[in-house]
């Protein structure tokens, strides 16, 4: 590979890297395997990288790998470390935007989240990334209206948390 | 308000407080090793592809060839390793094939369908050797069992006067039985531990997103 192209790639991930660091976040639970996970969805997406045609936006083309990584390729290390020992800087409330009862609810619903299934998490997690439903279907191969099904099955099972 | 939609705005604002890393640190990492879970199965079904192979290397099993020729199998020696050849290399074609169809720019359950689709090309070929490990002990049995004198074909020279050819002869055959049952099931219980223990996520995954689609 010629070093253009290395150079390219490297400098559109350095960009968005912060959609790799959120999938990150979800289906991790500790700093070394978030690196690993960063790592692997790094070689991946320069594995894919010569595919990559421009059709679409760069990051539009990282969600589809980085998720594919997370959900099917990626082996968690067996570390066992506890979620609690890992509070991740996504998990953590703003200090300045206080507020006790918004606090406690967001909280809950993280926990909530990391608790689901991975296939879940990839659908709360484009979803939260504001992505249409068409999109959220094509990426994990689903039609659009089972997309929408589950999506409100998994808000309800949120409402039930917040307001038992 | 929407529950989601307190998460999300609140998901929105975290981003400048996330990791940065360099442009350098990225460059280093396009070139380390992966461990995905794929390769992993690559490497994993070479070696099953191989193994079977490497079997017919070792000396003690080419003392065996000679047992066999003595026995008077030597033709279905020869005929079910033309076979086994002919089935294994249609097995590597197989496989070469699928691995190459999977891509992670397919969507999430396309992947999980050719990444499963590839294994089971390796399932299908073990269960094969498995089949013929077993038949080939069970067509040494039944040589035992027509054979004039098993014990000269297994190269035991001296003869026991005081044991009947036939009490020998079915000893042999229940120990070489004995023998087949339990080396095709350790062989099979290892295989599948393996199998089971590598795509755990994967069928799991795969499971959700194909109920997520009934």
């Amino acid at each position: 590979m010629d070093r253009d192209l290395e150079h390219k790639f490297v400098t559109e991930l350095e960009h968005n890297q912060n959609i790799v660091h959120r999938v990150c976040t979800l289906y991790t639970n500790d700093k070394d395997s978030h690196k690993d996970l960063f790592q692997e969805i790094t070689i991946q997406l320069w594995k894919a990288y010569p595919k990559f045609r421009g059709e679409s936006k760069f990051s539009t083309w990282m969600y589809r790998v980085a998720l594919n990584t997370a959900i099917t390729l990626y082996r968690k290390s067996k570390k066992n470390v506890p979620i609690q020992d890992y509070e991740s800087v996504i998990f953590k409330i703003s200090a300045d935007e206080y507020d006790p009862t918004e606090e406690q609810q967001l909280k809950l619903m993280y926990d909530a989240v990391r608790e689901l299934g991975d296939i879940d998490k990839a659908l709360v997690f484009l979803y939260l990334e504001d992505k249409n439903y068409t999109e959220i279907a094509e990426t994990l191969g689903i039609s659009e209206v089972n997309a929408r099904v589950k999506m409100n099955r998994i808000k309800n099972k949120l409402k039930t948390i917040l307001n038992p | 308000m929407d529950e989601l939609e307190l998460l999300k705005r609140d998901w929105r604002k975290k981003g400048k407080d996330l990791p940065r890393l360099s442009f350098d640190e990225i460059y280093k990492m396009i070139w380390k090793k992966s461990s995905s879970i794929v390769k992993w199965i690559f490497i994993i079904s070479v070696i099953e592809f191989l193994l079977p192979l490497l079997l017919y290397l070792l000396p003690s099993m080419a003392k065996s060839l000679a047992i066999w020729r003595d026995l008077g199998l030597g033709n279905f020696l020869l005929i079910s390793n033309i076979v086994q050849y002919g089935v294994i290399f249609f097995f590597i074609f197989q496989f070469y094939r699928r691995y190459r169809e999977i891509s992670t720019l397919d969507n999430a359950k396309q992947l999980l369908v050719n990444i499963l689709k590839t294994r089971r090309t390796v399932k299908y070929y073990v269960i094969f050797c498995l089949s013929l490990i077993f038949l080939s002990f069970l067509v040494m049995a039944m040589g035992i069992y027509l054979s004039d004198d098993p014990m000269a074909a297994l190269g035991y020279s001296n003869k026991m006067q005081n044991i009947s050819p036939e009490n020998i002869k079915t000893t042999m055959i229940v120990t070489v039985m004995a023998i087949g049952v339990v080396t095709t099931l350790v062989m099979g219980f290892i295989y599948f531990l393996l199998y089971g223990l590598l795509l755990k996520k994967l069928n799991k995954n795969y499971k959700e997103l194909k109920e997520m689609d009934m």
